[in-house]
């Protein structure tokens, strides 16, 4: 059965302009019917649309509003703004003791409604010299993220389009959550995209991909999300979740130093929910190694994983 | 010793913990911790209101009670037994609470995953295995019946504080 998740299906964006396309609510339920996913079907089959059949982009927007913000009170739950800080924090370090100047700007690939770039405003835990830039395809996501970020008078921005053609390159890339929504060969062109780029750095984190995954995002979905939508897409995710070996071939297109963050074999997964896969430029690994301290021993490269699990 | 103070402390303290979870994933901001007490305090006073039905069972039952003091230890020995499934729940959730909060983030991902999240799904279990144990302890329908309206009562302040305050997302 194909893994699809329905938030995925319901909105549609034209990959040149962004600009928003409209969706059959009857190719997305025949879609999910033919991918085995009845239940799927039948919650698309309940989302309202027009007499033309497209479903109603206000109301799928409102829906992906509510669901992202139930979704934002896992990350809240989960200390993701405070994980990611253990990782980037050492990583700006090494930024800036290898002589690049400030400022620094991190951008978050596909932030919806930007709870990673709003809460690193707010506690400002990567210190002044850092921009914090959120961008995501979805325009009714963005201007949301931008507009609790200017009801909170926190010092952030947001921009609807491709974050891979800002006028102002990143200096490191970030998402949570976003990885396992690219197959393999797609993921590669997004690693590629960022090492053409003049980023630094890029550290993207998903869900860890073991055996417990699928139980626990159902257990923690059911217990913390309300839309059936939520549900369905928090267990979805956690299948379609990539291996590590498969984040670490992936990355490697990026023509950078291809790294781990706390793999299956270097963390507990009752305490990784998320792990990262990250890549620097060559001369930064070293820096980011001390910058680490002991925990750098849980930063594996391609070397630890043999050709046989690859 | 009357099981009543410990029982009422504990479904006061469930109803001001369901008015937080009414609230979460509601509100998008950072910045939220009035909030979070203000909703607290919605899911007490919902709480509060929705406890004075078993309480009020209870009284009447005893106040048409032949023999008062007999169907006042037979009330007392139901709330005893009601009062232990959930002292167990009560000490995993605050356990887990505390690691969640005291210890560094990886253990506090482990005190949520194990704990926190799946507890969150077995509150109904561990009121109707309450209700049971009030039966079983030897409080009898009186009990099973008071039991099982406190059991109601605090089930319903969540959903009932998400209606009311909560339905939509700020």
């Amino acid at each position: 059965m194909d893994r699809l998740e329905i938030s995925d299906l319901i909105v549609a964006f034209d990959p040149h302009d962004g600009r928003r396309l409209p969706v059959r609510r009857a190719e997305v339920v025949e879609q999910l019917r033919a991918a085995g996913d009845a239940r799927a079907a039948r919650i698309v089959a309940g989302l309202p649309a027009g007499p033309d059949g497209v479903l109603e982009p206000a109301a799928v927007d409102r829906l992906l509003i509510g669901v992202h913000t139930e979704l934002q009170r896992l990350s809240e739950e989960l200390r993701i703004g405070r994980r990611l800080v253990h990782l980037l924090g050492p990583l700006l370090t090494a930024i800036r003791t290898t002589g690049v100047r400030g400022p620094y700007r991190l951008v978050d690939v596909g932030c919806g409604l930007g709870y990673l770039i709003r809460w690193l405003a707010a506690t400002g835990a990567l210190g002044p010299d850092v921009e914090l830039v959120g961008v995501d395809l979805d325009a009714a996501l963005v201007g949301e993220a931008d507009r609790l970020a200017r009801a909170e008078g926190l010092s952030c921005r947001f921009v609807h389009g491709d974050a891979f053609a800002l006028p102002e390159a990143a200096t490191v890339y970030v998402s949570t959550g976003v990885l396992h929504h690219f197959s393999e060969p797609a993921l590669a062109d997004f690693f590629r995209a960022q090492g053409a780029s003049p980023a630094l750095a890029f550290c993207h984190y998903d869900i860890a991909a073991t055996g417990l995954a699928p139980v626990g995002a159902w257990v923690f979905h059911r217990a913390r999300m309300r839309h059936p939508l939520g549900r369905h897409d928090g267990v979805a995710s956690a299948r379609r979740a990539h291996s590590d070996e498969a984040l670490l071939r992936a990355a490697a297109a990026a023509g950078m130093r291809a790294l781990l963050y706390e793999p299956r074999r270097a963390a507990n997964p009752f305490c990784t929910t998320l792990r990262p896969v990250l890549a620097v430029r060559p001369p930064l690994e070293a820096p980011l190694r001390a910058a680490l301290g002991r925990a750098s021993r849980r930063l594996l490269g391609d070397e630890h994983f043999t050709p046989a699990a690859a | 010793m009357t099981p009543a103070l410990p029982l009422a402390l504990l479904g006061l303290t469930d109803a001001a913990f369901s008015g937080f979870r009414a609230y979460a994933g509601r509100d998008a901001r950072i910045r939220k911790g009035r909030a979070n007490v203000r909703a607290a305090l919605r899911g007490l006073a919902v709480g509060a209101v929705l406890l004075l039905v078993p309480a009020l069972a209870a009284v009447l039952w005893l106040a048409a009670a032949a023999d008062r003091d007999r169907a006042y230890d037979t009330l007392a020995a139901g709330g005893r037994g009601f009062l232990l499934p959930l002292t167990c729940y009560a000490v995993a959730v605050a356990l887990s609470l505390a690691a969640y909060f005291l210890l560094p983030f990886r253990a506090g991902t482990l005190a949520m995953v194990i704990g926190l999240g799946p507890l969150t799904l077995l509150r109904p279990l561990a009121v109707a295995a309450g209700c049971l144990a009030a039966l079983l302890n030897g409080g009898g329908r009186p009990s099973l019946l008071v039991a099982g309206l406190a059991g109601a009562a605090v089930l319903c302040v969540e959903p009932a504080v998400h209606r009311r305050w909560y339905r939509e997302v700020r």
